[in-house]
């Protein structure tokens, strides 16, 4: 079974985000890339869980522990180099044990994962006397700085140059650790490591996925021991096997693996083979931040206007009733002044947006509009699919942004953001697109959001009729730069044969006005 | 009066007193449970004041301000409410929640609140009730982010130019805090610590909406108390912290499971 990309995302941006303390992180998957952090940019690469050799759960595994280490990089480094040269490997390597060690204090319940992934990947380590050339030296370094031991044969006076900067890069540690110091003071003793480990320090160091490293075919009782060895020397437990057997288990993730599984199940097309033969299409892109269409206020603004509605009842002062007089009040029936209503929120609705070029100066905001609408959306339980349209190549493409059926997650907000302003107003092309899919989501409501004219107002005239015979309610709201420009696009949508059309002149009223439409 | 355990980590209760001094009212905003209440009610013994409260919601009505007519042996008199009485005794109002209000309850409250601190009571003959002149008023308001809470108009806001804002305290607070609710045995203060960790963790996430419920310090005290009954710390985490996540789904609980996992292990 595979883990979706969308569920994965959300859980590594939750832990990543709450791991490190940092709130903007941006995490950005990535094919087959190794983990690597950019503080500067408040990134988080990491690959997809296939990256890791092993089932799934223990891919699962190590991906959780890459990500907390970058996590841990993030808070605790100021600078991460690359890892294909020596200087930079070095200076990763010995930040990583910093960064585990102060990071242990705070998130102690990581260390049987630690052990898990220091094992599993030990087996994928290249064996030392397959390597030849100076990077040897350095993969050697980096075993027995990391684990205390090494995977095959050193010669002579190499392991004796290992141990040494073994020694003084535990030493540098603990001195940068004492007096509260971080990257810099590490990065500064690099030249001095490199002398020791006899290297040049633009030596320049092949990377390898894990799981085609030469020799990697994963041995489940080789696990085992490597398990057992690294509970022995990492924990001063009294009772090793159980000790071990917990490690194995990995029971706390296991359970966290199987629940994303099951989210990952709720599939996206719905039966159809592909989107594509509907003319639909998927914007792919992953590694986008979607922060910049995220605003946090206006979402939260238009979250507090709906609150009452979440908690499913609402009062209703009447304005009707007597003047209040106490003596016929203790004689006649008590007549309520209140009333509580439940409010349902069973309408479904569709929302389509018009990303044509003219809303190209207002396309930040328009996008930032949206995102609150779906925000406060899922926050009230509705259920709802986003579509947009632009023009691509000369071809007018109709994108899925949110389907019906997938829970609102920053995954749909990185689709949104990466669909440009372009073309034209196709709109009756693009109904006729959407006819399977309403026909199988079955809308109550369909919204409409446009800036213009539509290419070919009879056609549309027609299109909007047959979505009514389907039973859905057609709704165009009117999005113009002020108030006279949106009264017009609306008067003009007018003739189209929608039951209701709306303007709106300011982009930030506009959730408000689409949510209220569903509660009417 | 009742001793109330508060721990004045900054310097609340200071200021409070001066508010009093100058006769301005004050108004405390946070987020639920960071005891304001407490804070409220430690003042009020400290000043020997008698406190009377109303805790606003969208049920309190005028008359719970005002009084109401009632029906006694056949006479119909009038029973002062809260506001009413406590303007006559010169004791301490506390209006908890006020932005939970409606809107024609905070119109007669901010008759009584202005410079004249008079109320004509129209509900018993135009009456003028006027306010000692040691009546002192403290409100508290939870952040907008809070379910049904509205935003406060700007004269009632202005009624209250001292304003305190009373946030989750320190780590090293919290644990102070927790000490004077319920004894921590030495054995099991790191626990406690890892607790305080967690609740904080939950709290930022909270503040961001990335989770839908924010832990208050009566929690970590309720982990404290938990743990003196012999309950394992992370059985003890699951059962204060992570449950009520499951409301909204099975990965909202798991991703929380998650931190409890990362902070606590075994």
């Amino acid at each position: 079974m595979i883990m979706r990309n969308d569920v994965l995302l959300e859980i590594a941006t939750f832990l990543a985000r709450r791991w490190s303390g940092n709130s903007k992180i941006v995490i950005v998957l990535s094919q087959d890339t190794a983990p690597i952090s950019k503080p500067d940019k408040n990134q988080i690469i990491v690959p997809l869980i296939n990256y890791y050799p092993g089932n799934d759960f223990q891919k699962y595994r190590q991906w959780r522990v890459a990500l907390w280490y970058e996590s841990m990089r993030m808070l605790y480094s100021t600078k991460v180099l690359s890892y294909d040269h020596a200087f930079g490997l070095l200076l990763n390597t010995i930040e990583t044990k910093r960064l585990e060690i102060l990071g242990l204090r705070e998130w102690e319940g990581m260390i049987k994962e630690i052990i898990f992934n220091e094992s599993i990947s030990w087996l994928s380590r290249p064996l030392l006397n397959s390597l030849y050339g100076r990077h040897k030296v350095v993969e050697a370094f980096s075993q027995y700085f990391l684990t205390g031991y090494l995977k095959g044969e050193l010669f002579g006076s190499e392991f004796d140059r290992v141990k040494k900067a073994s020694d003084f890069a535990n030493q540098l540690i603990e001195e940068a650790i004492k007096g509260g110091e971080g990257t810099n003071l590490i990065e500064r003793h690099i030249p001095r490591l490199i002398k020791i480990l006899e290297m040049d320090p633009l030596t320049s160091i092949p990377i390898i996925a894990p799981k085609t490293r030469s020799g990697m075919s994963l041995n489940q009782s080789d696990l085992l021991k490597q398990i057992e060895k690294a509970v022995t020397t990492r924990q001063k437990h009294d009772d090793i096997d159980k000790a071990t057997k917990n490690v194995v288990e990995g029971n706390d993730v296991l359970r966290e693996f199987e629940t994303l599984l099951m989210e990952s199940t709720k599939t996206e097309n719905k039966g159809y083979e592909s989107l594509e033969n509907l003319g639909l299409s998927i914007p792919e892109r992953m590694d986008l931040d979607e922060t910049r269409i995220y605003d946090i206020d206006l979402i939260q603004k238009i979250k507090a206007a709906f609150r009452d509605w979440r908690t499913g009842w609402i009062e209703r002062h009447d304005k009707t009733g007597e003047e209040f007089d106490p003596e016929s009040y203790t004689e006649a029936l008590p007549k309520p002044f209140l009333t509580d209503f439940k409010l349902s929120i069973k309408t479904k609705v569709a929302i389509l947006l018009d990303h044509s070029s003219s809303i190209e100066d207002a396309e930040l905001e328009y996008k930032q509009a949206t995102i609150a609408l779906c925000e406060a959306l899922h926050y009230l339980g509705i259920k709802f699919a986003v579509y947009a349209f632009n023009t691509e190549a000369r071809k007018v493409k109709c994108w899925i942004v949110k389907p019906p059926n997938v829970k609102w997650s920053v995954i749909s907000a990185r689709r949104l953001v990466q669909i440009g302003a372009s073309g034209g107003t196709p709109l009756a092309e693009i109904y006729g697109l959407l006819i399977p899919v309403a026909k199988s989501f079955k809308p109550d409501i369909m919204v409409t959001l446009t800036d213009g004219e539509p290419s070919d107002f009879e056609a549309v005239r027609e299109m909007v009729l047959s979505y009514r015979k389907m039973g859905i309610k057609m709704v165009a709201l009117g999005v113009g730069r002020n108030l006279n420009d949106s009264v017009g696009i609306a008067h003009n949508l007018k003739y189209l044969n929608y039951e209701k059309t709306l303007a709106v002149s300011r982009l930030q009223d506009m959730p408000k006005k689409v949510i209220n439409l569903l509660r009417a | 009066m009742l001793e109330v355990n508060y721990l004045d980590w900054n310097n609340a209760l200071g200021i409070l007193g001066k508010a009093y001094q100058t006769g301005l009212f004050a108004l405390i905003i946070g987020p639920k449970g960071t005891g304001k209440t407490t804070l409220v009610r430690k003042f009020a013994s400290q000043m020997k004041k008698e406190l009377y409260s109303v805790n606003f919601s969208l049920r309190t009505r005028e008359s719970h301000l005002i009084g109401t007519k009632t029906l006694d042996n056949g006479e119909i008199s009038f029973v002062e409410g809260i506001l009413v009485k406590s303007m006559r005794d010169a004791s301490m109002l506390y209006l908890d929640e006020l932005n939970a209000a409606e809107a024609d309850v905070l119109l007669r409250l901010d008759e009584a609140l202005d410079d004249r601190r008079q109320l004509v009571l129209k509900e018993a003959e135009g009456q003028i009730v006027n306010a000692s002149s040691d009546w002192f008023v403290i409100a508290t308001i939870n952040p907008l982010s809070h379910v049904g809470t509205k935003e406060l108009p700007p004269q009632l806001l202005s009624r209250f130019p001292i304003r305190l804002r009373l946030d989750y305290p320190p780590e090293e607070t919290e644990l102070q805090i927790i000490n004077q609710h319920t004894e921590i045995d030495s054995s099991k203060i790191d626990d406690v610590k890892r607790a305080i960790k967690l609740a904080k963790v939950l709290r930022e996430a909270a503040a961001l909406e990335e989770l839908y419920y924010s832990p208050s310090l009566r929690e970590t005290i309720a982990f404290a108390k938990l743990l003196n009954t012999g309950i394992m710390s992370k059985q003890a985490a699951e059962i204060v912290y992570a449950n009520v996540y499951d409301q909204w789904g099975e990965v909202e609980y798991r991703k929380v499971m998650d931190m409890i996992t990362s902070i606590f292990g075994d």
